[in-house]
């Protein structure tokens, strides 16, 4: 009974999450795939060739939108590290209201201060450099980085501060030897959300990077909107596979570190 | 003279506004930035070509458009139903994925598949499945329940926004799971296990015990999927029907589309957008807390 | 008191952000058009070029990407690099970047005809004039083909590139008779309810076809050719909103809902939703037979009434980083073995711009034996119903009030 309760959340889950991925590799695989067929008449690899004559561009954009996504994430990190101690140990005027402000920027929707940076970005000539893009995304996902940390903060406490302070470690050391890689949980958390809103956003990169930056939701878009299904099918998969991959290693390599230094 | 708030608090110090401010100057100067220039430019400054109208001409055309005010119906309504959706399904799915097994729950990660695509590639996941030549009509036709194509149910161009819906509900609904897993995460099983020696049923473990747990994050994912549903171009640009359009397409086109002299009609759309996205943050937590403190003192 | 001081110290720090504002355009001057063909040449030798371009067909895509990357950097070790972006929207971020004054851009060259070309010359977006400059179009080209583009003048300030003609496209599978006038199509829409639909305007091919129909129901082009006139607009559009709403009720969805370009029409006739679908490019079937989107039996034809053409063209930024490596780009383009490898409709299938009798008979004859194949129509039964494009301002008319007397009733 209970098994089957299980089996059944499972097979909910596949056919709500994983199915549509494996519809895409079928649609990508079969460009006539019409009604009321449920399994294509006819396969073909065109959408193979395509890859393969335009494979240094796809390389290349996806090269990018990871380049520009991972710095976004850097850059949040550094944005949110010492305000989110502040945050989570200090107690001040105000701390609550400015906390509700400064965790806006993920809420409202994104064009709104972005169409009005763009004239500024474009006089700075930031527009169409890597730097405004990774500006105008870091500005719109770091609060999933803030309140990673925040939490991250919290749950660390007071305790372990001061017992490397009366061991007579330095505030500086406390931080960088202590207290950082006892956050790294807390920073790839939010690292990984910041990252995967980064790298699935056009709009903004679209604004910003104005087709000079390449991005593969740029390369991605026309695709999707255009008559040529099988091909973007073929393509969203690839966008699926890099973070995939990507959250395996960090996954991976953290367990290892842990494994050495005891922790687990 | 010095910024001291109530007694109890500390002092805002140097040392802390200095702390502070790697979040506070890009803050400022970026987002509020950004906005005040959006205001601006709405009022017919700063814009690039010059204004030579009023300074709320740009208000004045749009609200006296009744097709404004359909699309913010629409695009409300959306909305609504989609982060509604999202943050049922998702409250559903993570008690009973957090109630499984060891060994099975590495399965479960499946859920974050549709977190990883991009909004365009989840609208076009919903095209494939939804549209009258798709799978699930495919599927009907061979079940035997549809005879032809126009036979299956109009889902997409139903004149409801049901597409885009669908769509922010798949993508929706992932997010919010991951919020609702990591409160669930640290649950005390203890409660349940002593609610259900006391006798209660499992309907009532969930709606009295766990429920009000996952409050938080279902609040915080609900405000998260609404607004953004509220405000995205991405997928109303693949799913959205002639009409009513939805607001950020509106913004798009007037953005991109149209000349620089009605610039100021889609920042004051923007403009307006923000505004309603501040009070709907204000009214919804305001209502939270109330329904909150109102359950505490019973 | 706090609150104040609060305000102000906000207001500080975002002032750097608004001196930006104010700072001075500066103006460009170019000699580029009176330096020799072969200096250009050496010029742009190394450098890079960005061709922003649609981006919505991919065999389109890969054209330049192979064929013409490579030819490029083969001989004239340029570098080209295709940007994929709608042509409303460059020209915007090329208004933007004029209003902001930035001198030195990211676009050289565009793809642009019709209504943006218009809107982009008038606002001073484009650099030249520059067509007369290259060697290509002073050899091949028939001047008097590409005096004006969409009833406005051209000047010189884009080159010819390509043509077009817009026909239908039909499975034979499905359909065995097709409407061949207007009035017929009338008849089979009310006929077959559900079975037609056209992409909703300002799309480039909803457009088109809306034109046509504006043709057809009020008395054939000429009249339009002279030039924009209101009163002649006012008297003949109400006409064309009857006949849109007449077989409104009839249409897929209902006309409810149209489909939102010309790729998801496409789709909807791929994949048997509708019986038609159209295009502005007459190989455009044959393209979607290879590529495995469409069926082998699908065919095109084209309205008795009359079919619409025109020539589509590149043009230069007026901020365009490398306007010497865009003119040598912008000159390949129309030269006999571009326009060859365009014409084959493996590569694309688009029609070409050279005059045929500027050409030796040996370049001729690799244009007449191109084989189209089976579902475009020949070059000389496009020719006989072949009808030039309206003026821009009654194209931008008929998009606007369309959306009022036609969507919204």
């Amino acid at each position: 009974m209970k098994h089957a309760s299980h089996t059944f959340v499972l097979v909910l889950l596949f056919s709500l999450f994983a199915l549509p991925a494996a519809i895409l590799l079928l649609v990508g695989l079969a460009p006539g795939w019409r009604f009321p067929d449920l399994w294509p008449a006819q396969f073909s690899f065109t959408g193979i060739q395509f890859l393969i004559i335009h494979g240094d561009q796809i390389v290349s954009s996806l090269a990018s939108s990871f380049l520009y996504s991972l710095a976004t994430v850097f850059v949040t990190l550094g944005m949110c590290l010492t305000p989110a101690a502040v945050f989570a140990r200090n107690r001040f005027a105000g701390k609550r209201l400015l906390e509700a402000l400064l965790l806006t920027p993920a809420l409202v929707p994104p064009m709104t201060f972005a169409m009005g940076l763009h004239m500024v970005f474009i006089r700075l000539s930031l527009a169409d450099t890597v730097v405004g893009v990774v500006l105008i995304l870091a500005m719109f996902s770091y609060p999933y980085m803030f309140r990673a940390l925040v939490a991250g903060f919290q749950t660390l406490g007071q305790d372990y501060r001061t017992c490397a302070r009366n061991l007579g470690a330095g505030p500086v050391a406390v931080f960088w030897q202590v207290e950082l890689p006892l956050l790294v949980p807390a920073m790839i958390a939010g690292g990984s959300v910041v990252f995967l809103v980064a790298f699935s956003e056009y709009f903004l990169v679209f604004l910003m990077g104005g087709g000079t930056v390449p991005s593969f939701t740029g390369f991605l878009m026309p695709l999707l909107a255009s008559s040529n299904r099988s091909l973007a099918a073929i393509l969203t998969l690839i966008f699926l596979l890099l973070p995939i991959f990507l959250f395996f290693v960090i996954d991976g390599s953290l367990m290892r570190s842990y494994r050495k230094k005891g922790m687990v | 003279m010095s910024w001291t708030g109530n007694p109890g608090s500390s002092k805002i110090t140097l040392g802390l506004i200095l702390r502070l401010s790697p979040l506070m100057l890009p803050f400022v100067v970026l987002f509020c930035g950004g906005v005040f220039l959006t205001v601006c430019q709405s009022l017919g400054i700063f814009t690039p070509l010059r204004h030579t109208g009023g300074l709320v001409d740009a208000y004045a055309v749009i609200l006296s458009d009744p097709s404004f005010f359909a699309s913010a119906g629409f695009s409300f309504g959306v909305a609504l139903a989609s982060a509604a959706g999202s943050v049922t399904a998702a409250t559903f799915l993570a008690y009973r994925v957090w109630q499984l097994p060891n060994a099975l729950a590495g399965a479960a990660l499946v859920y974050k598949i549709p977190l990883i695509l991009p909004h365009i590639a989840v609208a076009f996941v919903v095209l494939i499945f939804w549209s009258q030549s798709g799978i699930l009509s495919s599927l009907a036709w061979h079940l035997g329940l549809i005879q032809s194509m126009p036979d299956f149910p109009n889902v997409l161009y139903s004149g409801w926004g049901l597409g885009m819906i669908l769509a922010y509900t798949l993508k929706g609904t992932p997010f919010a799971m991951l919020l609702i897993l990591a409160l669930l995460v640290r649950f005390d099983v203890r409660q349940i296990q002593t609610a259900a020696m006391l006798g209660a049923s499992k309907r009532r473990i969930f709606f009295s015990i766990v429920l009000p747990r996952l409050a938080p994050a279902m609040h915080t994912s609900f405000i998260i999927l609404f607004l953004y549903s509220f405000g995205a171009f991405d997928i109303p640009y693949i799913l959205s029907e002639s009409r009513p359009g939805m607001l950020s397409l509106h913004v798009f086109d007037l953005y991109f589309k149209h000349d620089l002299a009605r610039r100021p009609e889609a920042m004051a759309i923007l403009t307006l957008m923000f505004c309603f996205a501040v009070l709907f943050i204000i009214a919804y937590s305001r209502t939270v807390t109330h329904l909150e403190t109102g359950v505490r003192k019973l | 008191m706090n609150k104040f001081r609060f305000m102000s110290l906000l207001l500080i720090l975002m002032l750097p952000a608004f001196f930006t504002m104010f700072l001075p355009a500066r103006v460009t001057g170019g000699t580029l058009i009176d330096t020799p063909f072969d200096r250009i040449e050496a010029q742009a030798r190394g450098s890079r070029v960005n061709w922003y371009m649609y981006g919505g067909w991919t065999h389109v895509n890969t054209w330049v990407d192979t064929f013409v990357a490579k030819e490029m950097k083969q001989r004239y070790d340029i570098h080209v690099k295709r940007v994929p972006m709608d042509a409303g929207v460059f020209i915007n971020k090329l208004l933007n970047e004029k209003a902001a004054g930035k001198t030195t851009g990211t676009i050289d060259l565009v793809w642009i005809n019709g209504e943006n070309f218009k809107n982009a010359k008038e606002t001073g977006l484009l650099f030249g004039p520059f067509a007369g400059h290259l060697p290509s179009v002073r050899q091949y080209v028939d001047p008097d083909s590409i005096t004006h583009d969409f009833g406005f003048p051209v000047d010189g300030f884009e080159a010819p590139f390509g043509r077009a003609q817009f026909v239908f496209e039909y499975d034979t599978d499905r359909t065995d008779t097709v409407p061949d006038t207007v009035a017929a199509l009338k008849q089979w829409i009310m006929d077959n309810p559900g079975q037609f639909t056209y992409p909703q305007p300002p799309d480039f091919t909803g457009s088109a076809f809306i034109r046509h129909i504006f043709y057809a129901v009020t008395g054939g082009h000429g009249q339009y050719m002279a030039g924009w006139n209101p009163d002649l607009y006012e008297k003949n559009a109400p006409l064309l909103w009857d006949w849109l709403n007449q077989v409104k009720p009839f249409l897929w969805q209902k006309g409810r809902t149209h489909p939102k370009d010309s790729a998801f029409l496409d789709t909807l006739f791929a994949r048997g939703e509708v019986a038609f679908s159209m295009s502005y490019h007459p190989p455009h079937a044959q393209n979607m037979i290879m590529e495995g989107s469409y069926p082998d039996t699908v065919r095109t034809f084209a309205l008795k009434d009359g079919s619409i053409f025109n020539t589509h063209f590149t043009a230069i930024a007026f901020n365009a980083p490398n306007k010497a490596g865009a003119m040598v780009l912008a000159d390949f383009l129309v030269s006999v073995d571009a326009q060859v490898s365009k014409f084959q409709p493996e590569n694309w299938g688009d029609f070409p711009v050279l005059d045929m009798n500027r050409l030796t008979s040996k370049d001729r004859q690799r244009f007449e034996t191109v084989d189209l194949g089976p579902a475009t129509l020949t070059p000389d039964q496009l020719a006989a119903v072949a009808v030039p494009e309206i003026p821009a301002q009654y194209l931008e008319a008929l998009e606007q009030d369309w959306k009022t007397h036609v969507l919204d009733r």
